[in-house]
Parts: C-alpha cells; structure tokens; sequence
C-alpha cells in the first residue's frame, strides 16, 4: 500500500535541488549578460556640419519651426536669465518652442542622455557635478563652434562676432582634436577675476590703507591683527580656492611665461624661483598668524560668512562672491577687489587672473543644434547680455560690454569691472588645473591645503607639484594640450 | 505532487529572483565587464583595454595616490570599528538587560534602563547625511564650532589645526560618528538575542556567586555568539562604507590631502570626472576584499549552535 503522507520537507525539492537548478539557468544567463553590455555600446555616428548661410538674420539655417532644449545650470548666475534670452530667440523664431531645463546634478541627468545619444541641443556645462569638457570633446560628443565665430553678430550683421569677444577666450575654450587640429568647442560666456575682496567700509573705519605691494600687506596684516581683525581668512575645504592666489603672485612675480611653462607640463617648470617665492609668501601668512584660526576647515559659505561678519578682512574669491553672499551683504559694506599685490622684484606686476568662465556647449547629437548655435548668438547681443547682466551682475565676454550691468547698485561688481578695464591687457589664466583635473584636484589642490596650514614647506610644495605634473606628462593615457 | 510543489514554489520566486538578477547580480557583472575597458560614462564607444586599470590603480602615482591610502583607510575600519561598536553594546545590552542589583530572583538592567534603551537608539532615526552635518557642525574648526565652544568656556581654547582638517585625527573622528550612530541599534539587537536567553541560566549562575562580571564572559556571551557574528559581518559591510560620512564631513571630500579616503569615495571621484571604468575596477577591488572579509570571518567563527 502506498503511503500517503509525504514528508514535509519535499523530498526533491530540497534547497540543493534548487541551487543546482538556478546555477544552470545562470548559466543561460551569461550570453544574456553579452546583450545587456550591448546597452552601453553602439549607436550610430551622427552630428553632420552645419552649413552656414549667408543670411544675417538666420546664420545657421535653424529651422524655424523646430523646438530647442536649452540646459541651465542654476548656480550662482541662477536661471532666469535664459527666460529672458528665450523671448530674444522667439522674436527671430517665434514658431519655435524653446523649453529651458534647470539641472543641478548634470551628470546623474545629462550622463545617460549623453550615453544614448540624446543630449539637449545647448548645455550650460558648469557646477560640482559637470561633465569635464575635455572627455566630452575627445568623444566628438561636442559641436565645433567655429560657425558661431564666422556668424554676424544678432545686432550688427557687419560685425563678426570673433571680433567683439575678449582676446583669450577662443583660446580657453579650445581643445585639441583626434587629428592634431584644435578648435574650438565651449564659449564661456562670463568675464570674471579673481583677487582679494575686502570692505572699504571696515578699512575706513580702521584708517587701514589698501597695500600697493607685497611688503606693504605684510605691514598692514600686523596692523589688522592689533586691531582685533583676523588679516586673512578662505575656505579650507576646496582647496581650488588658494590657486588665483599663488598663481597670480608667480604670473607678477615672474612673468606670463611661468604660467605657460607650468600649463605645457615643461620639466622644472615648478622650480622656477617665481613659483618658490610665491609659496613662501604663502606659507608665510599661517607662520605670522595672520589667518583667521580655523579656515583650513571652514567651507565657502562659512568661510564667507565670517569675512561678511568682518571677522577678517581679506577672502581669496571669485567674482561671484557678491552674488552669492547678497544676502547677508548690506551696500554699505562697500566690498572692493583687489588682486593680490606683487612681490618685491615683479616683472609682471599688474597682471590679473582673469578670464572666461561658465561653458556652453553645443552637443554634436542633438536634435537642433543649429537652434543652440542660434542661443549662443542670442545670448552675445545687446539684448542677451542685458538680460545676464542684469540677474547675474558679471560682465559678458563681449569687449567692454556693461550692458544692464547694476554697477550703481553693486560696489563689488564696479570695483572688479574697473580692475578689467585698467587691467585688462595683462589678464591670464592657469589651464593646468581644467586641462588636467587629475592634477589640479588630486596633487595641486591637497599641496596648496597643506601648504596654507603649513603642514607642509614651500619647498615640500614645489617637489610635490614638480612630481605631480611630471607623473602626468610622462602619462601616455592622458591627452596632453599645449598652448 | 512534488512537481506541483515545485512549480507552485517557483512561481512565487520567479519574480523576487528575477528583480534581484536586474539589480544586484547584473550590474556587478557588468561592472567586472566594464572595469577592462577605458569606458568613460558618457560615450558608447569604448576599447577593451584588460587589466590596464587595475595595474594604474596600483603602481601610477595619479591614481594610487587615491587607492592606496583608501585601502588603509578602510582595513582600519574594518578592524576597529566592528570591535568598539560590538563591545559597547553587548556592554549597555547587559547593563541594560542583566547588570542591575537585582532583588530577590529577579534579574533587571540598571535604574533607568528603559529610558537609556529609547535614547540610545535615537541616532538610528537620522538619516546618514544628516548625522554627517551635525557632527560637521560639532566639529566646525573656527570658534562657531560646538566643541571649539565647550572648550572655550571650560578653558582649554580651541584647537589650532581643527578637528576634521587635522589629517592625523581625521580619520579617527569620522569612526567616531559612525560608532555614534550604530551602537543604538546593536544595543536593541543585542537585548533582544539576552532576552531570549531564559531567566533560569542566569538565576543559576547567581546562585553559584558568579560575579556581573563573570556572568558576562561565561554565560551571556557565549549564548549570545550567533548574533555577535551576525553584528560583526553587518558592522564589516558598514565599514567598508564610510562613504557618506566622508563625504559630507570632511575637507577635500577625503580628508586634508586623501588622509580620510575611502574607497566608495574613490569610485565616486572617478564616476564624476568621466573615468567609469576604473571606478568599476575599483568596484571589483572592492569586491574581492568583502569577499576575503566575509570567508575568513565565517571561518574563524564558526562554532556549533546551541540550543536551548
């Protein structure tokens, strides 16, 4: 007689039974997982030229009544600029639907699109978590913009608008290509400096004078300090911050020529006696107390928010500053720039670090990427630049444009326009840092950390960075720029 | 029958299983894929470059400036942390559950444990960011930081280099907000395994004059070893972690100069500046170190079960 009970652990059914038969269909798995990969990979080439027509009011031949995906970065320039920019672009398309998208986290959102070929048609590439240009460009994932360069400008269609930019900003938002040839591929779109900011209002208060050289500072942060003020304060936490600092007391110290030897990853670019006697000017600032205890750990908004406080009276910073802080910043704080001042024996001594910033860029598989080099002439005219002046208070890349500029209203912003102008000739850049973030974020940027808190020496600093940018350019995998 | 059975218990699998294929398993496949190759995140076309990536990671000064010291960071926590977290709380478990005077034969925890069991667990409740602030907060290195403030009006002044920005300390003070925030929950996990314990072990313990002390060792621990294993593996994965905490807390997102690097760190920094596939092959570094964790830790403490 059969039994009918059956255990209850099922017999076959044990968990080894069901291991054995999951690994076997593991197994069937494995050629799936060959298709899945396919997911990363392929897709078809694509990103033709854009043929320019000889037409002032539509350059580019942007069909009128495709729409158009602008992508904003909504940083310390914030967003509503490009609304206003929007309404430009529809009185020369207004069949065209624009939709401007506001994106903080660029990579988590535009990585993907960029994977799959469906990125928007003009991109504000900028913030914490941008895309780097450079492995964008190296990928042909960017659009030449050398059409924009040949184009009339939107107001004037006698004037090219390669010929109202400021000189240095083709150049900085150049790179080299698979073939050798550089072109050119993100407008920045912002003019801006960096130096030391400081209240004219405290300084009158204290009957300080602003220093004209070096050894002057010296003497006034021995004063500042009697006086109860922390001479010196800046943010720890990004080191990024210390750079315009160093760079530009060894640009004035020893000429234009230091930066580029640095930039082109030349041997002993670092052990120039330019570049030494900058990072002992540094490192002296901690040696003599002169900054406001506990800075190396301080983030910018705290950092800032001390200097606001007049807790210091100096902060190494760009010239968002006044944006970024308006809220706690009263007019009668009176902020003034001023670029770090030059060492005893500068040949350079007026030089500023000063330069484009904030990339646009036109992506070489979006749908209308003549609308997007359409954008970018919008956001050059008069009208565009009025509308970024106005909300974003920086001055534009186009040559002595102050359109909409709240000059009256922003001290800070009429301190630093006024350094531009009388300054201007002698502006530069360090490209190191973008060209090679390896560099800039992983030995530059923890050297300079060290350097400010003294954990390390000047000399330990040069070696450091020598050594860094020797790994890098003896580096084959890593695409070298020259300039 | 049994084939019904089979088919019946299946088709409730199939789902479950097949999600977690989607999602656990296929992504840590194609990340063993994807770390030999040069794949950037943002482009399709990508070469095979085999084990190029791992040998960077190790031997080139730009990416083993990263590596290494996170692979230092993290054996360090590994070792450490598990060890304090798991001691205190088995300690408040007792003191909470067993270690009271007791009166008569009734065995109770200290004068207000019922009180110390909720508060204890309240970190558990913020989130990991959260937690990160605060303690950022705390520690913040000019004199608006709460420690730097406690320390001024006691008299001993603020400390010169910071907290979070002193590299020698970093480290040990992101272990410490991590301890912080799990010692509330394997304080509950451990007074739950001590309360299955039965009463009549512990009344016999004291009847033979066991000390609190001795009665820990000899009895409680002993008993309670399944789930202190099972802690020390959870505590094991927490540590190879660390991630938000560094992130959030400290300078550099790694430290003044990587002395606070982890290696989730390091595969987020090489996510963001467009290098996916190296991020991956530090995945699979990964990867083989919880797996090394995990076998030698099942090893070294198996024991037999007891029942009771």
């Amino acid at each position: 007689m059969a039994s009918e009970s059956t255990p209850v652990e099922g017999g076959d059914l044990t968990r080894r039974s069901v291991l054995k038969t999951s690994a076997a269909l593991g197994l069937l798995a494995v050629p799936a997982i060959g298709l899945l990969s396919a997911c990363a990979s392929g897709g078809d080439d694509s990103g033709d030229d854009i043929e320019t027509t000889g037409d002032a009011k539509n350059p580019f031949g942007v069909d009128p009544k495709k729409p158009l995906e602008v992508v904003i970065f909504p940083g310390g320039f914030g967003k509503d600029y490009a609304e206003k920019q929007k309404v430009v672009y529809n009185e020369g398309f207004p069949e065209a639907v624009v939709t401007i998208n506001a994106i903080e986290d660029l990579r988590a959102e535009l990585a993907p699109r960029f994977q799959g070929k469906t990125p928007p048609d003009i991109l504000q590439n900028e913030g914490a978590n941008k895309i780097p240009h450079g492995e964008l460009v190296a990928n042909n994932q960017y659009h030449d913009l050398q059409p924009l360069l040949d184009a009339p400008t939107l107001d004037d269609p006698n004037v090219k608008i390669k010929d109202v930019l400021y000189p240095g900003v083709v150049e900085s938002g150049s790179f080299k290509t698979a073939d050798g040839t550089s072109k050119f591929f993100v407008l920045k779109y912002t003019y801006s400096m960096w130096g030391l900011w400081y209240s004219q209002q405290l300084f009158d208060e204290k009957k300080w004078t602003v220093p004209t050289t070096w050894a002057e500072l010296m003497t006034l942060c021995a004063q500042i300090k009697q006086d109860g003020v922390a001479p010196f304060t800046y943010t720890g936490v990004h080191t990024y911050y210390i750079r315009d600092m160093f760079i530009t007391l060894a640009c004035r110290h020893g000429g234009a020529d230091v930066v580029k030897n640095i930039d082109n990853l030349e041997p002993d670019a670092w052990s120039h006696p330019s570049v030494l006697a900058a990072a002992e000017a540094l490192y002296s600032l901690k040696k003599q107390g002169f900054i406001l205890e506990g800075s190396e750990g301080l983030d910018h908004r705290q950092s800032q928010a001390r200097w606001v406080k007049q807790d210091a009276a100096f902060i190494p910073v760009g010239g968002w500053l006044e944006n970024e802080e308006k809220d706690i910043l009263k007019k009668e704080f009176e902020m003034r720039l001023m670029a770090v001042p030059p060492l005893d024996g500068s040949v350079n001594p007026q030089a500023i670090n000063a330069g484009a910033g904030e990339g646009y860029a036109v992506p070489a598989d979006g749908k209308n990427p003549q609308g997007g080099l359409e954008w970018l002439r919008v956001m050059l005219s008069v009208k565009g630049r009025e509308a970024f002046g106005a909300d974003a208070g920086t001055p534009t890349v186009v040559k002595g444009a102050k359109e909409g500029l709240p000059l009256e209203e922003k001290p800070g912003l009429k301190s630093m326009v006024g350094l531009l102008e009388s300054n201007g000739n002698f502006a530069f850049q360090a490209m190191i840092g973008d060209w090679y973030p390896q560099f800039g974020d992983g030995i530059w940027g923890p050297a300079l950390g060290e350097l400010m808190s003294n954990a390390k020496t000047a000399a330990e600093f040069v070696e450091a960075c020598q050594k860094g940018a020797d790994a890098i350019a003896s580096d084959d995998s890593i695409e070298k720029q020259k300039r | 029958m049994k084939q019904r059975k089979g088919l019946f218990i299946t088709s409730f699998l199939v789902l479950p299983v097949a999600l977690y294929a989607v999602m656990v398993i296929s992504p840590f496949l194609q990340a063993f894929y994807y770390s030999m190759t040069n794949w950037t995140g943002t482009n399709p076309d990508y070469k095979f470059v085999g084990l190029d990536n791992f040998k960077r990671l190790f031997t080139n000064e730009l990416y083993s400036v990263y590596l290494i010291p996170a692979l230092k960071h993290n054996a360090f926590l590994l070792i450490a942390m598990p060890v304090i977290v798991i001691a205190l709380a088995l300690f408040f478990a007792f003191m909470l559950n067993v270690g009271g005077r007791s009166r008569g034969s009734r065995i109770r925890g200290v004068g207000g444990s019922k009180f110390y069991k909720i508060v204890f667990f309240f970190p558990q409740v913020l989130s990991v960011t959260v937690v990160g602030v605060l303690w950022g907060a705390i520690f913040r290195s000019d004199e608006y930081g709460f420690l730097n403030s406690v320390l001024a009006i006691v008299g001993i002044g603020t400390k010169p280099s910071g907290w979070l920005s002193d590299p020698d300390i970093v480290l040990l003070l992101v272990m410490l907000v991590m301890i912080w925030s799990s010692v509330g929950f394997y304080l509950v996990y451990f007074s739950a395994a001590m309360s299955s314990i039965p009463t009549e072990i512990y009344e016999a313990s004291m009847l033979d004059g066991a000390s609190r002390v001795q009665t820990f060792f000899k009895v409680t621990l002993p008993l309670l070893f399944e789930s202190v294993q099972t802690a020390w593996i959870y505590l094991g994965i927490i540590a190879l972690d660390a991630f938000a905490l560094v992130f959030v807390m400290t300078p550099e997102q790694g430290g003044p100069n990587h002395s606070s690097e982890v290696l989730g760190g390091v595969m987020y920094h090489y996510f963001s500046s467009s290098k996916a596939a190296v991020a991956c092959a530090v995945g699979v570094v990964l990867f083989f170190f919880t797996l090394t964790l995990v076998m030698v830790s099942l090893r070294a403490t198996r024991r037999e079960r007891v029942e009771y």
